[in-house]
């Protein structure tokens, strides 16, 4: 059983309206799987019809080789979740909260090491109500932990977070990845995705647009990289158009912007042709393309508008 | 999983009593309550205020002006006439009587008496005690006539004390805060906690595992008949501490009484925090339905004090049952079989509440 997750054909309409058109993924055993996309794609209702939370209106969702439809509960006991904007209860602190989830599940965890694990062990005595948003979101993925899941189920768990907690939640996340943990994580910044994510999705508009490594989206995708660079003595555009896998080339102020579709190979001929045409790179710099730039080639859209 | 409800009744019993807001509607309130009706106590015996002008009365005269001061329903000031007049105007006396000097004539006396006029100034606004001390001081000059001309008396009125329980207005509005106080807990408890839950997300997330809704409603609702059960007996112990009651009936039926009245309103908590779309619009939503019952139940007053259709439509209300029943159980010691009628309708409310409760309240967000 090497994929933990098998999702076919999985629809979910309302009235006329269709959230998830049709997608198909799987997600292997220990995989960080990234589905990406901006708001309204249907990232969300995709998680929460997998984790039993919505009701399917067509296609199919196995988890564990268990069938959502018919297993909801049993899917339920194995997967920890995160939902966007999960709230608990103010009335008790973090450690009776933990013990209050474990108890769901017929369980008793090491409340003080789970929350050490989230970097909340001197926290243990507080309300919900006195956490900030970073500590929250990670009380939030300590209670998803509370039965040691099989999948750990992450929606969108960094938005609204400042840069700095931003990375203690990345930090925190792998550290969960290491352990083995298969993640599914939404989100809205390919540079999360492109971080944390063995495979991403690309989702718009209801459908998965691509779904392949972040390294091969890049690749594959056919958006090209920015190579820009000064000389001191002027050379003619032309043989910079010779260069292999040079898509373009303009001349800006003093300096030369290219495009490329390989820099790997475009850059050691630059080099070359540095010696052999006499003159002298300054100022190179390497802009490589991003998951934003083809979640761009594909729709044609910026991620966030 | 016995052990997940149990353990989730336990959270949700912390909860409640870390909860200030509840514990003040569902204690402090109603003892404050019951301390300041307690207080004004409506059935103390009013006393009538009469006044009384006396210029220089005679023994015999000054004898009877002593025997109306013993009577102890009246507070008797004397004054002059002014004083007194004005004393009436400003309502401060039922009556005020000018009594003539020589208003009973000396035993000793030889003349045969001669009739004597009292005259006696009636305040509108005090009729009825007016009335009730004009008919006092007539029986006295009545007996005073007979006792002078030496008539036999004809008649006489025997009387012989019973032991009667006496049920006084705070044995009567007990029963009443403690149907209230359950009921305020009940609906306003559940209403706001579960509006909260899923305003914020909790039930969702409570979703999210394996726990079954009802497991977790039942740990609310075990928790909740436990305070309504300590409700009562907090009620009970202070009403006979501080104002000396009585409960005349069984406790364990007084017991089984708050509790079916407990479930019964946790089911309108629960209809009221299915509707309610925020934590916001709770309040006006169940106070809409709490405060008519409130004083329209038969709480502070008996509700045969009102007008017939009003008593007509009061008579169904649930805490009007529940309130009767408490009552008849507490302040005249009923068995069950006195109160079966109200009983019965708990039941009924409870069913359809619950039923009602089922079509309003969901874990899920009801998605239009």
């Amino acid at each position: 059983m090497n994929e933990i997750i098998r999702v076919k054909d999985l629809t979910k309409k309302y009235g006329e309206f269709t959230a998830v058109d049709g997608i198909s993924f799987e997600v292997k055993n220990g995989e960080t799987f990234g589905i990406l996309g901006p708001n309204g794609a249907g990232k969300t209702t995709t998680l929460e019809m997998i984790e039993g939370l919505k009701s399917i209106t067509d296609g199919e969702a196995i988890l564990d080789d268990k069938n959502v439809k018919e297993k909801a509960r049993e899917v339920k006991a194995v997967i920890g979740v995160q939902l966007q904007a999960s709230s608990f209860f103010d009335g008790l602190n973090l450690k009776e909260l933990l013990d209050t989830f474990a108890s769901i599940y017929g369980r008793k965890v090491d409340e003080m090491a789970l929350l050490k694990s989230v970097n909340l062990d001197d926290k243990w005595k507080s309300k919900v109500k006195e956490l900030s948003g970073g500590q929250k979101q990670r009380l939030s993925i300590a209670v998803g932990l509370v039965n040691d899941p099989k999948v750990l189920f992450l929606d969108e768990p960094t938005t609204g977070l400042d840069p700095q907690a931003r990375r203690n939640m990345w930090d925190l996340i792998t550290q969960i990845k290491i352990q083995g943990k298969t993640i599914v994580i939404t989100t809205h910044y390919m540079e999360e995705a492109e971080v944390l994510c063995d495979r991403v999705a690309i989702m718009d508009q209801a459908k998965i647009m691509v779904l392949d490594t972040p390294f091969n989206l890049l690749r594959n995708s056919g958006v090209a990289s920015t190579i820009t660079f000064r000389v001191d003595n002027k050379c003619p555009e032309v043989h910079f158009e010779k260069l292999p896998g040079v898509e373009k080339v303009t001349n800006e102020d003093h300096g030369y912007r290219m495009i490329s579709n390989n820099p790997e190979v475009t850059l050691p001929a630059l080099f070359n042709h540095e010696t052999e045409c006499n003159f002298k790179i300054f100022d190179l710099q390497l802009r490589q393309a991003t998951l934003e730039d083809v979640f761009l080639k594909l729709t044609g859209r910026k991620l966030r508008e | 999983m016995p052990n997940t409800t149990l353990t989730l009744t336990k959270s949700s019993i912390k909860m409640f009593i870390r909860n200030k807001q509840s514990l003040f509607f569902t204690l402090f309130l109603p003892v404050m309550i019951m301390a300041i009706f307690g207080l004004i106590g409506f059935d103390r015996a009013q006393k009538m205020d009469i006044g009384l002008v006396v210029g220089n009365p005679s023994k015999s005269t000054q004898q009877f002006i002593d025997n109306i001061k013993q009577v102890t329903a009246f507070d008797i000031n004397t004054g002059d006439l002014e004083t007194e007049k004005q004393a009436l105007k400003d309502d401060k006396r039922a009556i005020v009587m000018q009594i003539p000097d020589n208003l009973i004539p000396d035993p000793s006396s030889k003349n045969p008496p001669s009739k004597q006029v009292i005259t006696v100034y009636k305040n509108i606004s005090q009729e009825q005690q007016a009335q009730a001390a004009i008919s006092i001081i007539s029986q006295f000059l009545d007996k005073t006539t007979l006792t002078i001309t030496k008539a036999p008396a004809l008649f006489e009125l025997k009387t012989e004390t019973i032991n009667s329980k006496n049920v006084r207005y705070i044995d009567f509005l007990l029963p009443g805060i403690i149907a209230m106080a359950v009921m305020q807990m009940a609906v306003f408890s559940v209403a706001f906690v579960f509006a909260d839950y899923k305003e914020k997300g909790i039930l969702k997330r409570l979703l999210a595992t394996p726990l079954k809704p009802f497991q977790f409603v039942t740990a609310n609702v075990i928790t909740r008949l436990m305070v309504a059960i300590a409700q009562t007996a907090i009620l009970i112990i202070m009403g006979i501490l501080i104002y000396k009651t009585h409960v005349y009936g069984s406790y364990p039926l007084v017991l089984l009484i708050s509790i079916l009245g407990g479930i019964m309103f946790l089911g309108l908590g629960f209809i009221i925090s299915g509707i309610a779309k925020t934590v916001e619009s709770v309040p006006a939503l169940a106070n809409l339905l709490v405060f008519p019952m409130m004083f329209l139940s038969g709480i502070f007053f008996p509700i045969n004090s009102m007008p017939g259709w009003l008593q007509s439509i009061v008579q169904y209300f649930p805490l009007t049952h529940f309130a009767h029943a408490l009552r008849e159980v507490m302040a005249n010691g009923a068995g069950f079989s006195l109160i079966a009628k109200d009983v019965y309708w708990m039941l009924g409310w409870s069913i359809v509440l619950i039923v009602l409760a089922n079509f309003t309240f969901g874990f899920e967000e009801k998605r239009v």
